[in-house]
């Protein structure tokens, strides 16, 4: 190697240094005993689950996981299904109003969503879903950002092929998921990812609508848990709620890395 | 696309819509039974099941549903969302009392002095003061004050003894000159590690209750703050608070440091004093190490003080809300449940003082106090308390003291005579332009 | 069904494209139209959610224009704007060059930057208040160990707006450096190699060559973080609670104040509309100061 190399490659190791240790210093003061988390170095003197099992009898987290997961598993569901019916008739299907509705949809990109934020809790408190995970889900299931995605990725695929399955007499719902969706794999995981995530991590919503702790989803549950008193003075519960929050991204991410960087990047680059 | 599609496009729409809605809310079925909630705090969980349980017992006509408000943010906005989801309970135990205008004002509560039999019992619980202190802007009454719990100094003895203190600092001289001696940096780093106290240093409106507010209760006397819908606290009593709390951080006696962001310095014995409630004795009990002692006495008060010590009691109230169907056996029901028997099963179980005058005259409350010395020192507080202003406001009044609070004692940058007045004037537009 | 399958119902054709976009429209009514409606007419009223709506004239917006707060929390906000993308920028741009060049492990460097995007911001902002602690933070520590002062990352009024810019950054960077080596990897290396031949200098290359290329992402940079930097919430609401003396208040943290602390609905509506105008009209200045720069 290169000196010029070496060099490099001793910047970009602090560089990861500097965006892992932080993790790692997390993981390990949450099975670390309380008093000995301020002079944590890099190896621990004396490792403890309890942090963990006093979270545990303070706060639903497991609920919590589940909720989040439910949630977040069937906005991402409710994303795909509509946004790829959405995305289908503006890329496919003529209709008056298609080029409105294309403009519409861009508009409400642009859109910012403290605008509405204010009105859609309102709207939750009279359709009576304040504290009910209608209010979590219903309105995340449409997206526009998933529409523009699919109605992208419908456009290159041939007419020829939708019109052979017309032929054959399939439904236009059949054409979408059972003709189209196996032909347009990579946008259907890029806008899981990205919609799994974004609400998985989404705290502000939550926060408004729900106040019913056996309700509430994870990271909700978490910073309430922190900014709140209930952590009591203790740090090490504290942190490990936070590693239990992050845990099931870190080992997705672990998993599937290559996706998530494609997708948010591609998703970086719609946006 | 056949009509079976269109169909079933409508459907998972809808079933997407609805199938939530229907399963996440069971409602009360609340013909003939009351619905009681209390907090969710362990202690009055117990008191209100065997509150419950009596009263059930012998009423077996007018039986009482009970549970504890649902565990989240926070109690005031689970109640709230409660009363925009017209799913209130008839009867609620654990509101504060500065919060009873915002919610009379709605017009949502039960005036009680309209019920039979509130007149007597009220005057019987209370004393004059502490009625007209609950009495609403449009002179009735919307709630029963229940429990109370008195802000004071609490020290450690050993830290204390230490320092060769042979009285405890009441007045802000003694205070100061005993945090001047204490500050240290022990471990020769260049900073301080140890300071004689700590409070909230967070911005949050309530954080002032226990801080700014029983100091001014302390120094003038138990004064209100707002008088006749005008700001009341521009006084010697004020900014005398003020500078008090402006000069122990200034001189880093008090730590800046957020109590809740790391571990309890208390505990570990870095902070000799802070401003606390009793909460403070069942939590120590839980988390201090062995021979750790402490003790309570009032808050400081101005060099000059004469006369009793007052202080903050955060007091909690029982209000019925007008959903209620049978106000007047909700009333009853709540009687009770605040009778000396009801009181001394809840002192008992939750370390709690409930609000009623005599507290250490009626001999099984003595006899209770004499075994239990360090909550005997707040029934003895309980004389001299006050609880907040009849204000529909409060909130904000107490938030822009903490704005004020933060740049002046803080970080300086006002005197306290300059923060006091923006403050005064502040609430007065506030108040102004509510009315 | 009673029409043969193959022979298509023209009404049924000209209806079906509606049947499809419904659930989209249905959305679109609810939860974009009707808010934005709504929040217009909230902007003219009073409300504490409980008692009965009053109607204020233009109140709430004359109470917006005296309101010292919300004009401190908008410039809080661009402070951080301020500090945060040219941040983001630098550091992004210096780690996706780095990262263009042929390295052992490069994927993992890759990886472990984009690592903090990943992750919840719940998650980084407390894991990072305990790194700013003053006391035994670890970079206090860092700091004192190497002989240097502690710095007061978020008790001083002047330093905690950016303790949580540099925050965001490390957050968001990853991705940014993603989009970067995108940018960079368009630039033909012949280009280079050509320039290499005229004798130009290391900064008359990034200067003629690789700036031109990645243009059109450090537009898209900007425009999303200032996207993002203008919903600026939970940071500030966990770490500060938008203290010392309000210098971390963020408009948006205001906003949800006014809300739901004070029951503000009307006026926090009216500040969310005119926030969000004002976002809009940024992000326009931006597009044009940009696109108009090549």
């Amino acid at each position: 190697m290169k000196p010029s190399k070496i060099i490099l490659f001793i910047l970009l190791s602090g560089a990861a240094l500097s965006f892992l240790y932080p993790f790692y210093w997390m993981i390990l003061a949450s099975l670390t005993p309380e008093a000995q988390i301020g002079e944590l170095g890099i190896v621990p003197k004396e490792l403890t689950f309890s942090n963990y099992t006093q979270m545990f009898s303070k706060i639903p987290i497991w609920r919590s996981l589940l909720n989040s997961t439910i949630v977040a598993s069937l906005s991402t569901l409710g994303v795909l299904v509509f946004g790829s019916m959405t995305g289908y008739a503006l890329a496919k299907l003529r209709f008056k109003g298609r080029e409105v509705l294309f403009f519409t949809i861009i508009f409400t990109m642009t859109l910012p969503f403290q605008i509405s934020l204010i009105p859609n809790y309102i709207l939750m408190v009279k359709f009576q879903w304040v504290d009910t995970m209608a209010a979590l889900i219903v309105p995340a299931l449409n997206n526009a950002f998933a529409i523009l995605m699919f109605r992208q990725t419908f456009k290159s695929i041939p007419d020829d092929l939708i019109d052979a399955a017309r032929v054959d007499g399939c439904g236009e719902l059949r054409i979408i998921y059972q003709i189209l969706w196996p032909n347009i794999i990579p946008t259907i995981i890029t806008v899981a990812i990205i919609t799994f995530m974004s609400s998985w991590n989404d705290v502000l919503w939550p926060l408004i609508v729900i106040r019913e702790e056996h309700l509430m989803t994870m990271p909700q549950l978490v910073t309430l848990f922190a900014v709140g008193g209930r952590a009591e003075p203790q740090l090490g519960v504290k942190l490990a709620s936070a590693v239990l929050l992050a845990l099931p991204i870190i080992v997705a991410y672990a998993i599937f890395q290559k996706h998530f960087i494609r997708s948010m990047a591609s998703s970086g680059l719609k946006g | 696309m056949g009509t079976k599609d269109i169909f079933r496009t409508t459907f998972l729409f809808l079933f997407f819509s609805w199938a939530f809605t229907s399963c996440s809310k069971d409602r009360v079925n609340r013909d003939n039974e009351l619905l009681y909630w209390s907090s969710n705090n362990g202690g009055e969980i117990q008191f209100s099941n065997w509150a419950v349980d009596r009263w059930n017992s012998a009423h077996p006509d007018n039986l009482l549903k009970y549970q504890p408000v649902p565990e989240g943010q926070s109690s005031e906005e689970i109640i709230l969302a409660a009363v925009v989801a017209k799913t209130t309970p008839d009867i609620y135990s654990n509101i504060w009392q500065g919060t009873v205008e915002f919610y009379s004002t709605a017009g949502i509560l039960v005036a009680l002095d309209t019920l039979e039999g509130f007149i007597d019992f009220i005057q019987q619980r209370c004393d004059p003061a502490t009625i007209l202190e609950i009495t609403s802007g449009d002179g009735h009454i919307y709630q029963v004050p229940w429990k109370i719990n008195p802000i004071m100094t609490i020290y450690n003895k050993r830290l204390l003894a230490e320092m060769g203190l042979d009285t405890l600092p009441q007045t802000y001289a003694a205070y100061m000159d005993a945090a001047k001696r204490f500050k240290k940096d022990t471990d020769g780093d260049g900073y301080v590690d140890q300071w004689f106290g700590n409070t909230s240093v967070k911005l949050a409106w309530y954080q002032r209750l226990f801080n700014f507010y029983p100091l001014y209760l302390a120094a003038s006397g138990g004064m209100p703050l707002i008088k006749d819908n005008r700001a009341n606290f521009n006084n010697e009593y004020a900014i005398g608070a003020f500078r008090f709390l402006q000069e122990l951080y200034r001189e880093n006696y008090f730590s800046k440091q957020d109590q809740s962001a790391g571990q309890d310095l208390f505990v570990a014995e870095k902070y000799a004093t802070k401003f606390t409630g009793p909460w403070e004795i069942q939590y120590l009990d839980r988390f201090k190490r062995e021979g750790f002692e402490y003790g309570f006495y009032p808050m400081p008060v101005p060099d000059d003080h004469e006369g009793p010590i007052y202080t903050y009691c955060d007091p909690k109230s029982i209000v019925i809300f007008n959903t209620c169907s049978n106000p007047q056996l909700a009333f009853e029901f709540v009687k009770t449940m605040v009778s000396e028997e009801g009181d001394l099963e809840f002192l008992r179980t939750t370390n709690q003082l409930p609000r009623r005058k005599g507290l250490d005259s009626i001999p099984d409350f003595q006899a209770f106090f004499s075994q239990n010395p360090q909550l005997q020192v707040f029934a003895q507080q309980a004389k001299h308390v006050k609880g907040v202003d009849n204000c529909e406001v409060l909130t904000e009044v107490f938030d822009i003291i903490s704005q004020e609070y933060e740049a002046c004692v803080l970080y300086q940058i006002k005197t306290p005579e300059e923060a006091i007045a923006d403050a005064e004037r502040a609430v007065n537009v506030l108040l102004r332009v509510k009315n | 069904m009673s029409a043969p399958r193959k022979k298509r119902n023209p009404l049924r054709r000209t209806v079906l494209p509606y049947f499809v976009v419904s659930p989209y429209l249905i959305h679109l009514l609810l939860f974009v139209l009707f808010p934005v409606v709504f929040s217009i007419v909230l902007t003219f009223h009073k409300w504490n959610i409980i008692s009965p709506m009053e109607y204020v004239g233009v109140d709430n917006f004359l109470r917006l224009f005296q309101d010292r707060l919300f004009w401190k929390a908008i410039l809080n906000t661009l402070l951080f704007l301020v500090v945060h993308i040219p941040l983001q920028i630098v550091v992004a741009l210096t780690l996706a060059y780095f990262l263009t060049q042929k390295l052992f492990i490069r994927g993992f460097f890759r990886a472990s930057f984009f690592l903090p995007v990943v992750i919840s911001g719940v998650v980084v902002t407390i894991l990072w208040q305990q790194l700013y602690g003053m006391e035994s933070g670890v970079i206090n520590r860092v700091l004192t160990s190497l002989g240097l002062g502690r710095v007061e990352w978020l008790t001083n009024w002047r330093i905690a707006m950016i303790s949580i810019a540099i925050m965001a950054t490390w957050k968001n960077v990853g991705l940014y450096v993603i989009l970067f080596l995108v940018g960079l990897q368009t630039v033909p290396i012949s280009y280079y190699e050509a320039a290499d031949v005229e004798g130009a200098t290391a900064w008359q290359k990034f200067r003629y060559i690789t700036l031109p290329a990645i243009n059109p992402t450090i537009f898209m940079v900007v425009i999303l973080s200032t996207i993002g930097g203008f919903s600026l919430f939970i940071e500030p609401y966990i770490m500060t609670g938008g203290g010392p003396l309000n210098s971390t208040l963020s408009a948006m943290l205001y906003i949800y104040k006014q809300a739901f602390e004070y029951y503000h609905m009307g006026y926090s509506a009216t500040l969310g509309l005119f926030f969000a105008l004002l976002i809009m009209l940024v992000v326009v200045v931006q597009k044009f100061t940009i696109e108009s720069d090549d």
